[in-house]
Parts: C-alpha cells; structure tokens; sequence
C-alpha cells in the first residue's frame, strides 16, 4: 500500500489536486505547526511558510516538531516546520519567510489557500482583506483562555472559513472595533495569551477539514464558509447558530470592485 | 506569460445563468465581467474578476450573421464600467456542452475587432474573451492593443470547493 490508500475516498485523483495545491500558513506555532504536520500527512504538495519567531522555551508546551535541540540553536519556527512536513512528504515544495506576512504577500498571493494562527487582531483583519482582495480563501483559527468568576478558567476559541462573497471575520465578530483599538492602544501587540496544545490541536484539525473538503470534497454538504465555536470545558465543537443569519445577509464590509493590485499598469509588466 | 483567471463560483453561476436566458430575437445573449490584475513574481499574469454586466434586452441588434450582435449602447456602458473601476473587461459568452469548449472562428474574428478598443478607455488593464459552456471555459486575453492575444492557462473558480476549469 502507498502512503495515500487509505484515504482513496477523497477521490480518484485527489492524490494529484491535493500535491498540486499550494497552501499559505501564517503563523507556526501551537495551531501553525499542527496544520503543517496534517497537511504533510494528507499530501498537499506545495506549501508557504511565514512566521517571524524563532523557537523559545514557552513555545515547547504546544509547537508540535519542535524540540530542545531547536531551541539551543534558536531555529526559526519556519524552519521547524518545514523540517517535520520533509519528513512526512520529501517531494514537497516549500518556501520558508521568516518575517511578517506583509512582507512575504508576492508569494502569499498566489496561494491557492491561506490558513492562519494569527494571535494579532488587527493582523487578522489585514490578511481577511488581503485574502478577499485576491480571491483566495481564508481559514482563521484562534483560541483564548478566560478567567472565570471563582478564579477558574474558560477555554474558548474558533475556526472560521472565510470565502469571497462569504461572511468576512468582521461579520462574524472575530475582528471587531473594540478589538482593534485596544490592541492598537498596545502599538499592535496582541500580547502572550495562555496556549496549550490541545485546543491548538482540536481547532487546526478542524481547520484541516476544512481544507481538504474544499480541495479534495468527499461529501455533498459543503458550506460557503463556516464558524465553528469551540468550548474547550465541555469539550465541543459546534458550527455557529449565528453564520446562517449572517450567509443571508451577506457581508457589508468589502466590494467586489477591490480585487486585484490596487495601481496595476499593463504596461509596466510588457517586454 | 502565462496567465490565470479565478473568479468565485457565484460569479460563474450568476453568468451562466443571464447567458442561458432566451432572447426576443438574439439567438445567444453575451455579458462582460469586470476585474482586477496582478502581476506574479515569476512574470505570470492573474485576473480576478469583480462582477458581471449583463446586457439589456433592448441594446441586442438583429442579425443573421452572428448569434448575438450588441450595439453601440452596449459597448458603452461596459466601457464605462471598466472606466470607471479600472477594471479589466472580459467579454463573454457560452457554448452548450461540457469540457473545454472552444472559441468560434466569428468569436475569435469579432474580438479581433472590438476588443483593442477597450484599451482605448482602460489602457492599464488587460482585455478578452471568454467562452463558457456547462463545465469548462476558455479564454483570450490581450496585453496590449497592438499584440496578439494569449490563451488563458488555467481557470481557477473559488467556493466551497476549489476547481480548474479549463484553460490552455
């Protein structure tokens, strides 16, 4: 048997559409590192990796790949990550930017599909947009523990499918304006939230699923767009009541007239 | 260069669906999509179409000659959307049938005459054809008024699942 028999129900030639497909992760670490290592698994042959950071102590918890070896030498979590998806799928292309996203956006746009573990939220908003501006679709997973009355803790986080036309994350109320300006009042740090790795685990292999169903659909039901809401105390992972109502009213924050290069010239690109 | 088109699944559905309705007289209807443009680092050329004109009733001309002759009325309003959003303009048409379909030689001919006009209005944006049947599409995009056309290399059509449908 070859490494892919086992997964033949995604289709005759799902072998060849998923090692075709180029994917950009945004963020390595405790979801970033997970989806790499799915990805790898299930034979997505082409892949962009962007983070900034390199590995650190704190980071051990929860990056999946990443190992005391990594951090005596302070390896880029790039680098991490493209070492486990080698591992697992030798033949893969793999293009590593250790930097912002913003700086690595000429590779990021021709992206079949972009899946990002931004802590930020104002990064957040900025990619939803970069992704709508060049038809690419978004899947955004995050998490957050909150302190409860009584000093007891709530896990709580998310995955959103985001597609042209769909519900953007600003509809859904995942980037909102209170968000933005608190984290802009903090010159845009979105600050060390507490992360552990298996709510990071449980919402990149949603976000997985997501992926694969939009390249390789073994099933009838697919969305346009998705939410699903994770409650990490009662451990479940629920599609939103909210995203029905918000896919019939459509989203009011982008204009179909904004894909493309905003100040594109022809001429400048006629040898 | 090799060029792409992607466009959203709604944008395709909404197409096909203006371009299978009846006309009075018209034996086929046309449209125009709009849409935007990049340049990839490797020299590659994507649009990314923005939104479909259809074309009113009342600006289809008789003919026995085409299937669909627009007039002059048509031309402008397309025009003026592509003006006015700098947008790139495509226009289209359908054929019946499933896999890649091809352009007539009257399609090809009659882009050959209205087609370097829209660089008179939108001298920024790329411009063509493209011919839609029930799965597939083809299309031929000018870079420059005065250069021959290029095939479209590939279709990419985004929504809940992501498809090539056609191309070179």
């Amino acid at each position: 048997m070859s490494q892919l028999d086992r997964q033949s129900f995604l289709g005759l030639h799902s072998h060849k559409r998923l090692a075709e497909v180029q994917v950009g992760l945004i963020g390595l670490g405790g979801g970033g590192s997970h989806v790499a290592q799915q990805l790898a698994h299930v034979g997505v042959g082409g892949f962009v990796l962007v983070d900034p950071d390199h590995i650190e102590s704190s980071n051990l918890n929860r990056l999946v790949g990443g190992t005391h070896e990594d951090i005596a030498q302070r390896r880029a979590k790039t680098e991490i990550a493209a070492r486990l998806i080698r591992s697992i799928n030798p033949d893969v292309r793999i293009e590593e930017h250790v930097s912002k996203w913003q700086e690595a956006i000429e590779r990021l746009k021709c992206c079949d599909l972009i899946v990002g573990g931004l802590d930020s939220v104002i990064a957040k908003d900025d990619l939803d947009r970069f992704c709508r501006r060049f038809l690419i679709p978004y899947i955004d997973m995050g998490m957050d523990v909150h302190t409860m009355a009584g000093g007891r803790y709530l896990i709580a986080g998310q995955v959103a499918l985001v597609l042209p036309g769909s519900p953007c994350l600003r509809c859904m109320g995942i980037v909102t304006e209170e968000g933005l300006i608190a984290e802009a009042q903090k010159y845009g740090a979105a600050g060390g939230n507490p992360q552990v790795v298996w709510p990071n685990g449980l919402l990149a292999s949603a976000a997985v699923g997501l992926a694969v169903q939009m390249i390789c659909p073994w099933n009838d039901q697919l969305g346009r767009g998705a939410l699903l809401e994770y409650d990490g105390n009662k451990h479940t992972l629920r599609p939103s009541g909210l995203f029905a109502h918000l896919q019939a009213a459509g989203c009011a924050h982008n204009h179909p007239d904004e894909t493309g290069e905003m100040l594109f010239d022809i001429r400048r690109h006629i040898r | 260069m090799s060029i792409y088109v992607k466009f959203t699944d709604q944008l395709v559905g909404q197409v096909r669906d203006d371009l299978e309705r009846p006309h009075a007289f018209a034996w086929e209807r046309v449209g125009f999509i709009t849409a935007g443009a990049m340049a990839s680092s490797g020299g590659d050329l994507i649009l990314f179409c923005r939104r479909y004109m259809n074309v009113a009733d009342e600006d289809y001309e008789a003919s026995d000659d085409v299937g669909a002759q627009i007039g002059p009325e048509a031309m402008r309003k397309a025009a003026e959307l592509a003006y006015n959003t700098k947008s790139a303009l495509l226009h289209v048409h359908m054929h019946k049938g499933r896999g890649r379909p091809e352009f007539s030689r009257t399609d090809a001919n009659s882009g050959f005459e209205f087609v370097p006009g829209f660089f008179n209005v939108q001298p920024r944006m790329p411009h063509g054809l493209i011919v839609l049947n029930e799965t597939g599409a083809r299309g031929l995009i000018w870079i420059a008024k005065d250069r021959s056309p290029l095939y479209v290399n590939d279709f990419l059509q985004v929504g809940p699942q992501l498809k090539r449908i056609g191309g070179k």
